[in-house]
């Protein structure tokens, strides 16, 4: 097993995913295919960020659902510490999710509404650790909340999500994945349903956790800019395929495809406003 | 929870719950005070009610009131029997159509569509009729058999749904197996539907009884009120003007069937944790404030005296940085002189939202001014009261918000202002849409998904422009597609055929097509990705020097605003913290809110 900062831990190779589209008009014959990831092959280090950045519908999502192994890829393989995995039910899986987590876009969809807050990080826990006593899982969650700076933890715990406000839902996200103590978090646009103070507050939160449990992070987004300060590298998506990759840096300061070039253009620019 | 807690608070559940508990009451205890044996005969005959036959006699002198008890036994044990069999096989059948798709589902689709269709009181005639014993337990079985297909098919429609949400990927990730799954995420938020399934199942069976008893195709030997209804009517009830024989049993059916009805009410704030909340609420209070619980947390936090968070440190930081918002004045600067002449004059307004734990001042004391074509544009984040100024403005505020103060002046080219807070209801409708018109954050979600374009443009044009033919009414809503960057004959697409941006820029059409003087831009653009967002903004930009229109853009995005808008507005906590010229929030934010703002940007990337 790998322990050191920068040691690759899960690595893709070839990924490629095919969802059946449109309706079966032919009753006979293969039923057409939509592609959504072409080839994609990264490496996730342990205590380092790789941004995977793209518009909606360039198949990032996509990525760290097959990461996660809630889609099956049609080809490719992925593999943990160098083992290839194969697995999207029973044992082997909930294993594989112990190591491998993920945290949703939308704090206000991704938390079951009839569940108080002790019911779903109990259930996390409880999951990958089953030897807990349900004192030492309350003792575990309250934990859990203020390594996510939900203090008072429990000022928390009883609580219903709708109580809570988008950021402190988020928290509740991540102290959900990190319940099964992982090495990997597959952050799926984390920040972009929050306001703007409050992302930044996330971002600083993951890079904590990043720095002190030595996670590997898979940070999807479709803000290229934002991976300036949290990224150590990017890889910039489109239609399925990587159009570039490397620095995060680099990418920002001296873009190559003309993919990149436009979706950093995009962005707002007060220097645009005409002078009227 | 309290057990007092459990006491619906609603009167119609209440009357409901009152019927119901009543007539197990009836069932259960009836028989005990009732004196005679619902079958023995006796030699009063047809009497009616007294003292000795509380309800009276049959023409063979059974005790009607003995017959009623046991009735209400026997009739109330098939509409349960009923019900939690047909129930649990709709569950069954539903829910593992549902989430597990596939032949599985194929399978139970087609039997569940066929039991659908077949008629069910023929079916049951012909069956009752056929099976061997005609025991009570038989027709609780026949009529369970032609009960469920209806309730299946809902839950296997919502289960379909619920399998995509995010909750359930969430829990998926987390490793839960796929039965934990169905059984702790799926039904529990399944409930409100198969519960009020289950009330009407029961009503269903009751009544099925009845009226296979009635043809005398239920079990005769057995009293139910059914069979007491068919002995009433053979027995010639109308006939003798015998009315206590078939009026209570006729009765009973219908009373109960109404407090099961009632209960269904009730149902949905058991269920869902986020409707038990506002209880304390009048009645009529309560809907506007569970649509604003969730948005309006984070102002409560800051405005609400919260003692027990004293000691924590980051709940303190917080605190002391809203407290330090508050106190610092706002900066207000003199607008820069646009050519236009004020169009909108919005002046000290403030707006209440009176909830169950007190007042939230959701817009404090705002005053604002619009001249003809410029951008103004409006930021803060979720709980800043930015959506409660603009729904103001544009008079779509709902209960419970109120406005407590302050007045909207608009002005007409050549007229005084009017205030559009006095507007009758006939004023308002010729103001909002040809004066000013409103484009909401999703357009996705704004734009009716079984109308087509044209519809949507056409039901704007017949409303206000009456006197506009067919043919001129669709020529203007093409007009208006190519305007936005559409091809006109798209015209005739539904919503579900666009992507997101053209949806978004489709709303900007019909929001533009009776050439208003202002439009109100609610987010417009933060459902979209930055691409698109691009797209959609150069659009606007494109128009607002076509037409001239003035905008009031709110977004939570200061950069965005920084480039588009002429002048720019931020509120925190329903207050106006920052009103100056665009260059002047850029290069001199006074603020502390304002400059946290621009910071937080800077560090997410953004050019500054």
């Amino acid at each position: 097993m790998n322990n050191g900062v920068g040691d690759v831990i899960l690595e893709a190779r070839n990924l490629t995913k095919e969802f059946p589209s449109g309706s079966r008009r032919r009753r006979f014959g293969p039923r057409p295919t939509f592609r959504a990831v072409d080839n994609v092959s990264l490496s996730l280090r342990l205590g380092e960020v790789v941004s995977l950045v793209g518009q909606s519908g360039s198949g990032k999502s996509t990525v760290a659902r097959l990461l996660a192994q809630l889609y099956k890829q049609t080809s490719g393989q992925i593999l943990l510490d160098g083992e290839e995995i194969a697995a999207t039910s029973g044992r082997a899986f909930i294993d594989y999710c112990g190591s491998v987590q993920m945290i949703l876009q939308d704090p206000f969809a991704s938390l079951n509404p009839l569940h108080k807050i002790s019911y779903i990080l109990g259930r996390a826990l409880k999951i990958h650790s089953p030897e807990l006593r349900s004192a030492e899982i309350r003792e575990h969650s309250l934990a859990l909340l203020q390594r996510v700076n939900l203090r008072p933890a429990d000022r928390y715990i009883d609580r219903f999500p709708h109580e809570l406000s988008g950021g402190e839902r988020q928290r509740i996200s991540f102290a959900r994945a990190l319940a099964a103590n992982p090495r990997i978090l597959l952050a799926d646009e984390p920040v972009s349903m929050l306001d703007v103070t409050i992302r930044k507050e996330m971002l600083d939160l993951l890079n904590v956790l990043r720095v002190e449990e030595n996670l590997a992070v898979l940070y999807v987004t479709h803000d290229l800019a934002s991976t300036w300060s949290y990224s150590d590298e990017t890889l910039v998506m489109y239609e399925g395929s990587v159009v570039e990759r490397g620095n995060s840096k680099d990418i920002i300061d001296a873009p190559q495809h003309e993919y990149t070039k436009r979706l950093l253009a995009a962005a707002p620019d007060p220097a645009r406003r005409r002078t009227r | 929870m309290k057990i007092t807690s459990l006491w619906p608070k609603s009167g119609k559940v209440r009357a409901g719950l009152i019927i119901v508990i009543f007539f197990i009451a009836l069932a259960l205890f009836g028989p005990l005070i009732a004196h005679y044996s619902p079958e023995a005969t006796g030699s009063d005959v047809l009497s009616p009610p007294t003292l000795k036959h509380w309800l009276g006699t049959t023409q063979t002198g059974e005790d009607i009131f003995s017959q009623f008890v046991n009735g209400a036994r026997l009739s109330m044990l098939v509409g349960l029997f009923v019900a939690v069999f047909s129930n649990i096989f709709a569950v069954v059948v539903g829910m593992i159509g549902g989430y597990f798709r596939g032949v599985t589902d194929a399978g139970m689709y087609i039997i569940t569509s066929v039991f659908l269709i077949i008629p069910g009181l023929p079916l049951l005639i012909v069956l009752t009729a056929y099976i061997p014993s005609r025991g009570l337990l038989s027709i609780a079985i026949v009529i369970a058999v032609t009960s469920w297909a209806g309730t299946a098919r809902v839950l296997r429609a919502q289960t379909l749904s619920l399998r995509k949400r995010d909750f359930v990927e969430a829990a998926r990730a987390t490793g839960e197996s796929r039965w934990r799954i169905i059984f702790a995420e799926i039904i529990p938020s399944e409930v409100p539907l198969i519960a009020s399934g289950f009330l009407f199942m029961v009503i269903g069976g009751i009544l099925a009884e009845a009226g296979l008893s009635f043809l005398g195709l239920g079990s005769l030997t057995t009293v139910s009120w059914g069979s007491m209804l068919y002995f009433a009517e053979s027995g010639q009830a109308f006939l003798y003007g015998a009315w206590w024989w078939f009026v209570p049993p006729g009765l009973a059916i219908a009373v109960i069937g109404a407090g099961l009805a009632l209960i269904n009410f009730g149902i949905d704030e058991y269920a869902d944790p986020r409707l038990r909340t506002g209880r304390k609420l009048k009645k009529s209070d309560r809907r506007g404030t569970r649509a604003l619980e969730g948005g309006m947390t984070s102002l409560r936090t800051s405005l609400a005296d919260e003692p027990e968070a004293v000691g924590d440190p980051t709940i303190d930081a917080r605190a002391a940085l809203n407290d330090e918002y508050e106190r610092a004045a706002a900066v207000i600067r003199p607008p820069r002189r646009l050519p236009g002449e004020t169009i909108l004059d919005i002046r000290h307004v403030r707006v209440d939202y009176p909830t169950a734990h007190g007042t939230v001042h959701g817009v404090r004391d705002v005053s604002l001014v619009l001249r003809r074509g410029e951008i103004l544009g409006l930021a803060g984040e979720s709980g800043s009261g930015k959506s409660t100024l603009t729904n103001t403005v544009a008079r779509l505020l709902r209960a419970p918000a109120q406005v407590i103060g302050g007045e909207v002046l608009y002005s007409r080219p050549g007229q005084l202002p009017v205030d559009v807070l006095k507007f009758s209801a006939e004023e308002l409708r010729r103001f909002r849409w040809a004066e000013l018109s409103v484009v909401f954050q999703s357009a996705m979600n704004a734009l009716n998904p079984v109308i087509s374009i044209w519809g949507q443009f056409d039901d704007v044009l017949r409303v206000h422009r009456p006197s506009m033919k067919k043919s001129e009414r669709l020529a203007l809503a093409k007009d208006m597609l190519v305007r936005v960057g559409i091809d006109g004959d798209r015209v005739h697409s539904y919503p579900h055929e666009l992507s997101g941006g053209m949806k978004q820029r489709v709303a900007i059409a019909i929001a533009l097509v009776l050439n208003p003087d202002i439009i109100i831009m609610d987010e417009p653009t933060t459902a979209l990705d930055l691409l698109v967002q691009r797209e959609v903004i150069e659009q606007i930009m494109k128009l607002r020097d076509d037409f001239g229109f003035a905008v009031v853009f709110t977004t939570h995005d200061l950069a965005l605003l920084l480039e588009i808008s002429d002048s720019i507005a931020v509120m925190q906590a329903g207050r106006l913290v920052e009103y100056g010229p665009a260059e002047a929030i850029q290069t001199e934010a006074a603020h502390p809110y304002t400059r946290a703002l621009l910071d937080s940007l800077a560090e997410l990337g953004a050019r500054l």
